[in-house]
Parts: structure tokens; sequence; C-alpha cells
């Protein structure tokens, strides 16, 4: 799992949203790297070239089947946490991975705490965009704790009876 | 009882540290208590009136002689000496300091217990029968099913910010005494016709200001399946339960809204875990694993049915032990054996309190009657399941001495009361001093005997703890103007003995304004009274409720109204 500060690394995580994600709709113009709110996507994406990666900012209300067509053309889907203790967004990530199979990255953003981070890894995310208040080495000292856990999840598909049922 | 493997002591010990990290950085300023609220919560840490209160987990009630003798130490320890047992099967400890929460946890851990989402948004700790692998009635022993669930639930990623809480019951059993049509997930463990086991699965029961029985949603779903299915139910409910409105947020709210449509989403995210997931039936239990546990679930060792010994008692046993007999100790499965109620209802203590001391009595009792096992009980008092039937007599004596005797289990004072504004940042009144006045007003066991079986619950508040609702007398304190106010219901249930609705599961009615303080009991009272002269023959309390209805109640009731007697008129 990576960590995106947003205090330092922001210059150097190539995605860029356009015009902001609740400002007016503006015209696109394809680029790479580009993350765009759902109707921004809706609007280019008949015509959007392969060549250039692109993500979509995906609210946590929203049913992530309506997404399962686009998903071979997204390189990033960016779920939200608008509040940490909201945990729709850990069963859309969930869904990406385990049911449609999404093989592209995904994203963590919003109030985005450290804590969040054991449940953030073990239901799909691959990179989280930590609240600007949070580090980056706590939140990689959150994934030491557990060496293992009961029920299977997205990195994990084996439930612990499944494991030691191989390992006997 | 269920034996810790090496995978489940690690893990105990693993979350006790990850706590004490969360805890040493919230000490330290760099995690707010904003943020270390729902971490120190899903670990059973509440900030109460005085200080944090702790809910321990005691999964599915079942508690060994050990554990609880580590659970005295803690009380004499860290907190002032006592413990309150709750309703949903665990301890709540009210006086610990925060910064010795974690060393609290690593003593827990020690014994193998815990508080992983006792509290919180979460899957919380599982319920069911004290008497499961004892009783008589027993279909299928629901403990194996409930470790199962218990390690499944347990610090699952996707369902820890879940609207709202969600608490399952089982039962394997014909009569329910688990409750279970009161849950958000409630399972009735059966066999079909070719003698398959399966649940019967009801979701959407909760009681609250909303007080409904959960619906069936599958009359007989496979044993195997029930991770996969609750996993259904669960996201479901991650996904569309509200979450604008406290109020509005646990399931029994969408199922309620949605109806059908909500077993129909269900039933297609449960196919489509099967059908289109990578590994989907991965949490298809096979039998190698409820084996596996299964064999936690055997006689304890030197147990096995034995020639009938009667009740024990010598020719010149007093009047009480036989009270106690009929009162306290149930039917066994096994020939020669019985289930002892230790009663956690006397005078001079709330309601599901003991103290260390008596915490530790009772351990020696399960050490010398009961294989070193107890059970926590629904109704808040504590179970010894595996008491041969000579020993009841010593039984008798020794739980005497240690105050646990009262032979009124199932009468008006085994009444189940929630810790109330005594403790409890919640409540709108006090539940302590009602159940000590109720204690003393009914101190005559001969009285108690003919009022006979009855439930009296008492909650602080709406968040119904105290579970008023399922009270035959159900008692519910309100706050108007900063005064403490207490609202009377009739004719509530659990349980299928009792009739009503799924399982025996109903809500009480409201009987009129709530009573003053100082008129509550004088107002049960007068209800009791009121049963005591219409009843017919051997008419039960709820019996007649149903019978007459709730006038003749609410007219002896208004009655005694003094300071309200204005308002109700």
């Amino acid at each position: 799992m990576k960590f995106v500060d947003p205090r330092h690394d922001c210059p150097r995580d190539p995605w860029h949203t356009v015009g902001g994600e609740d400002g007016p709709m503006v015209t696109i113009t394809p680029d790479a790297y580009l993350l765009l709110t759902l109707p921004q996507w809706h609007s280019v994406r008949a015509t959007w070239p392969a060549a250039k990666p692109v993500g979509v900012i995906v609210p946590n209300d929203v049913a992530i089947e309506d997404l399962a067509p686009d998903l071979p053309q997204l390189a990033l889907v960016a779920l939200q946490f608008p509040k940490w203790t909201d945990g729709r967004a850990y069963s859309q990530a969930r869904l990406l991975k385990r049911r449609y199979r999404y093989t592209g990255e995904v994203r963590a953003t919003g109030d985005v705490l450290v804590d969040m981070v054991p449940l953030l890894a073990r239901t799909g995310f691959d990179v989280a965009v930590l609240r600007h208040d949070q580090s980056p080495e706590a939140a990689a000292n959150t994934l030491t704790h557990f060496a293992a856990h009961y029920q299977a999840d997205v990195t994990e598909h084996r439930p612990l009876f499944a494991r030691q049922g191989a390992s006997a | 009882m269920y034996q810790y493997t090496d995978f489940d002591r690690r893990f105990v010990h693993q979350r006790a540290a990850q706590y004490r990290d969360q805890l040493t950085r919230n000490l330290a300023g760099a995690l707010s208590d904003d943020d270390f609220r729902p971490l120190r919560l899903q670990n059973g840490w509440y900030i109460q009136r005085h200080a944090p209160m702790l809910r321990v987990a005691v999964p599915y009630g079942e508690l060994s002689s050990r554990q609880l003798r580590t659970l005295a130490r803690i009380a004499r320890e860290f907190d002032r000496g006592y413990g309150h047992f709750t309703t949903r099967q665990n301890l709540q400890y009210n006086w610990i300091p925060l910064v010795k929460s974690a060393d609290v946890m690593e003593r827990l851990a020690e014994v193998d217990m815990h508080g992983i989402q006792t509290s919180g948004n979460c899957i919380r700790n599982i319920t069911s029968d004290a008497l499961a692998g004892v009783a008589p009635d027993e279909v299928v022993d629901p403990r194996p099913y409930c470790e199962i669930l218990r390690q499944w639930s347990t610090l699952h990623p996707e369902f820890a910010f879940l609207p709202r809480k969600f608490k399952i019951a089982v039962t394997g059993a014909t009569e329910d005494r688990a409750a279970i049509a009161w849950h958000d997930i409630g399972l009735q463990l059966l066999r079909n016709a070719d003698g398959e086991v399966g649940f019967r699965v009801l979701v959407g029961g909760g009681m609250g200001r909303t007080p409904i029985n959960g619906v069936v949603v599958r009359e007989f779903l496979p044993w195997d399946q029930i991770l996969v299915f609750i996993e259904a139910i669960v996201r479901v409910y991650n996904r569309y339960g509200r979450r604008d409105n406290m109020y509005k947020a646990r399931i029994k709210i969408l199922v309620k809204a949605e109806g059908q449509k909500f077993i129909d989403a269900v039933e297609k995210e449960y196919q489509d875990i099967l059908t289109l997931d990578t590994d989907g039936d991965a949490q298809v239990i096979p039998q190698a694993e409820l084996d596996r546990v299964s064999a936690c679930f055997v006689l304890p060792e030197g147990v096995a049915a034995r020639p009938a010994a009667g009740d024990g008692a010598p020719a010149d046993a007093p009047p009480a032990y036989r009270k106690w007999l009929e009162r306290n100790v149930h039917g066994h499965k096994l020939a020669g054996y019985r289930a002892v109620t230790l009663s956690l209802k006397r005078a001079g203590q709330a309601p599901g309190d003991a103290t260390d001391a008596q915490m530790d009595l009772a351990a020696d009792l399960a050490d010398r009657y009961s294989h070193g096992e107890l059970r926590v009980t629904h109704d808040q008092n504590l179970l010894l399941p595996w008491v041969r039937e000579e020993d009841l007599h010593g039984l008798w004596l020794a739980a005497r001495a240690a105050s646990f005797a009262t032979p009124n289990i199932g009468l008006l004072t085994d009444m189940i009361a929630c810790p109330g504004g005594d403790f409890c940042g919640l409540a709108n009144a006090r539940s302590i001093p009602v159940a000590a006045e109720l204690n003393e007003r009914f101190d005559d066991i001969a009285l108690l005997d003919d009022i006979g079986d009855i439930d009296l619950h008492i909650s602080g508040c709406i968040n119904s703890c105290g579970h008023h609702h399922s009270g035959h007398i159900g008692i519910l304190g309100v706050d108007k103007d900063g005064a403490e106010w207490y609202q009377l219901t009739l004719g509530g249930s659990d349980g299928n003995a009792y009739g009503g609705g799924i399982a025996g599961a109903t809500p009480g009615k409201v009987i009129g304004p709530s009573f003053a303080a100082d008129e509550v009991v004088d107002a049960v009272e007068a209800v009791v009274e009121t049963y005591r002269g219409v009843r017919v023959a051997d008419e039960r309390f709820i019996d007649t409720v149903k019978r007459v209805g709730l006038e003749p109640f609410k007219i002896a009731a208004n009655a005694v109204r003094r300071s309200t007697a204005r308002e109700a008129a």
C-alpha cells in the first residue's frame, strides 16, 4: 500500500483534477493523469484516447455496478471518505477488486486517517491520500500490528480455516 | 467451551498492542479525542458520566472460572471492586481510568478475553441461549456456529464502519431464550425433514425508538452458507442503510422502508458473491472446520449421563431449598445433571452487579460444581451448566453463603435493568433506585411466588438497554424539564412460551402519561394487585393482560398518581 502525503507528495503525484471537483463544467481536453468527476467522465468517455491514463472520482453513494462497463478504460478510481467513519467506500473497493476484477489503482481520498489503513489495505485500496495532518510513517506502522486475520479479504482470498486446511 | 488456538491467542495480544499504540498517540496529542473515539469504542471503551466504561466481550455468554477470576482481579485492582453483567451477556466496568485502559486489555488478553467490537457501529459480540449445549429442548447446539461467526466478524475490514451498530443472536432450541427477533439478525438453528441443519434467518429486529420484530428472510438456509449470506445482508446494509439520521440508521429502518426489495437485494448479493466474485465460495464453511470447532463443545471430561439422583435433598431439607429447586434449577439434556442459576438479583445490589469477591466465589462454585464453566444469561444472572443432581444441596448451601441463592428466577425481582443515569451518559433517568425500591416493596418471597412468572424490565432511556419493550411490565425512564419520569408499558414479551410475535417477541403498550419517580413503584404495585384480583385460576400475568386488556391496569395505576394526578385526568 502506498501513501500520498498531501503536504509533500502533491508535486510528485501526477494525478490532477480539472476545474475543481465541485466547479462548473469545463471543456475537457484529453491529457494524461486527469482525474475527472463522474459527470466529466461521462461527457468524454466515448472519445477518450486509450494512450492517456484517466481516473474518475466516485462518490460513496454511487452504485459501483454502474461503473463496471467503464473500468477497462480507467487507470484510477478514487473513492471517497467524506467522514472517516462513513464506511461505504470499503464495500465499493471490495466490489471493484473481487467482483469486477478491476486491475487499475483504487485510492482512498477525503477524511483518510492512518488508523483506517489496515481496513483500506484489506478491502482493495492501493493508495491512501492521507488527511493533511496524518503522517505516512504512522500509516505504515498501523500495518504491522496483525500477522494475519480470520476472514477472507481482497488480498487474502482464503479465510483462516481454508489456510489452515491447506497447511495441514 | 471454545479453546483458544495459538492463532486466537496471538490475535487478542496483537489487538491489545494495537490499542496501546492508539492510546499512546492519543495521550501524546497525535490522535485527537474525536478521532480516537471510534477506535476506543471498538475496543469497548466509552466515556461515561464519571469515568470511562469498559465493556468486556463474553462471546455467546461462555465464561471459565479462570476468566471470571481475572475479571474479579481487574475489578479489584483497576475498578472500585465490582462489575455489571449485561443483557448481551457481557461485563461492564465503570471506574477504570482511561490511562490504565491498555494495561487492562493486556490482562484480559492473558485469559483469552478482549473488548473487540463491544461498541461502535460494527458487528457486536454475538449472543446466544445461556442454556446452549445443555437445554433439553435443544435441536442443534448453537455454540460452534456462534464461534465461527465470532471469528468471521472479528475485525471484518469491510464492516467496521456501518451506518449503526449491528447485533446478531443465535438460538438452537425450541424455546427462544436469546430474544432473536429483537436483533438486527436473528438466527434459529433447525433441522429440515431430511435431518439437515440450517438456519431460519430473521433480519431487522430492534428496540430503541422503533420496537419491531425481525422479518424472516429465509426459512431454511443450509448451515454452511451462513457466512456468505450474512456477508450479503451486511453489505446491502453498509451500502444502502441511512446515514443522515442516527435514529433511522439501524437495519430495521431499511428493512421496513424497502420490504421485499431489501430481501431481493440480499438474495441477489448472495448469488453474486457465489457466482461472480473471485473465490466467492471461500467463506462456505467446510465440514472439517465445523468439526474442528465443534470438538471444543463436547461434554466436559468426566461428564456423562448418570442415574437420576433426584434433587439431592436430605429428608429434612428446608422449604427455602425446595423454593430454590423450583426457581433456580433447570432441566438438562443429560440425565443426572441440572443447570443452576446463580441469582444476581438481590437486595442491596443493582441487578446484574457482582463484586470482585462475589465473582471469585462464583468461580469457586463453578470449579467445585460445574467443571469450571459458567454462563452469563440474557437476564443478567450467572449460570452453572454442569451440576450433578446429587450436588444440588451442597451447591445450594454454598450459593446461599455467597448471596447467589435468592429463589427468584423468573419472578418479579429477577428484573432486567440497565445501569441507568447513575452511570450512563445517555440515560434520561436512573434505573438502579427504581430497582432497589421494587426490591424493597416485593421482598416477600411468598408474595413473589404468588405473583408468579413475570418479566419486569427497566431502561433508563429509549435506547432500551434494559429491554423495557419486551417486559411484561416495562419501565422506561424519560426526562421532562430536567426531572426523572417513568413510562409504564404492559404486555411486551420474549420467548415462545409467552406467545405473541415471532419467537414470542412483542413490544409492550404504554399505559398513559409518565409517572413521577415517587409514583412508579406504587403504579407497578397497583398493576400487580390488579392482576392478582382479576386472574383466573393459575393464569400468568402476561396471559391476564392479554385477556383483559390494558384498561383495568390503567385505572389502577392512575389511582396511585399524586404529583401527576391532574395531567393524567
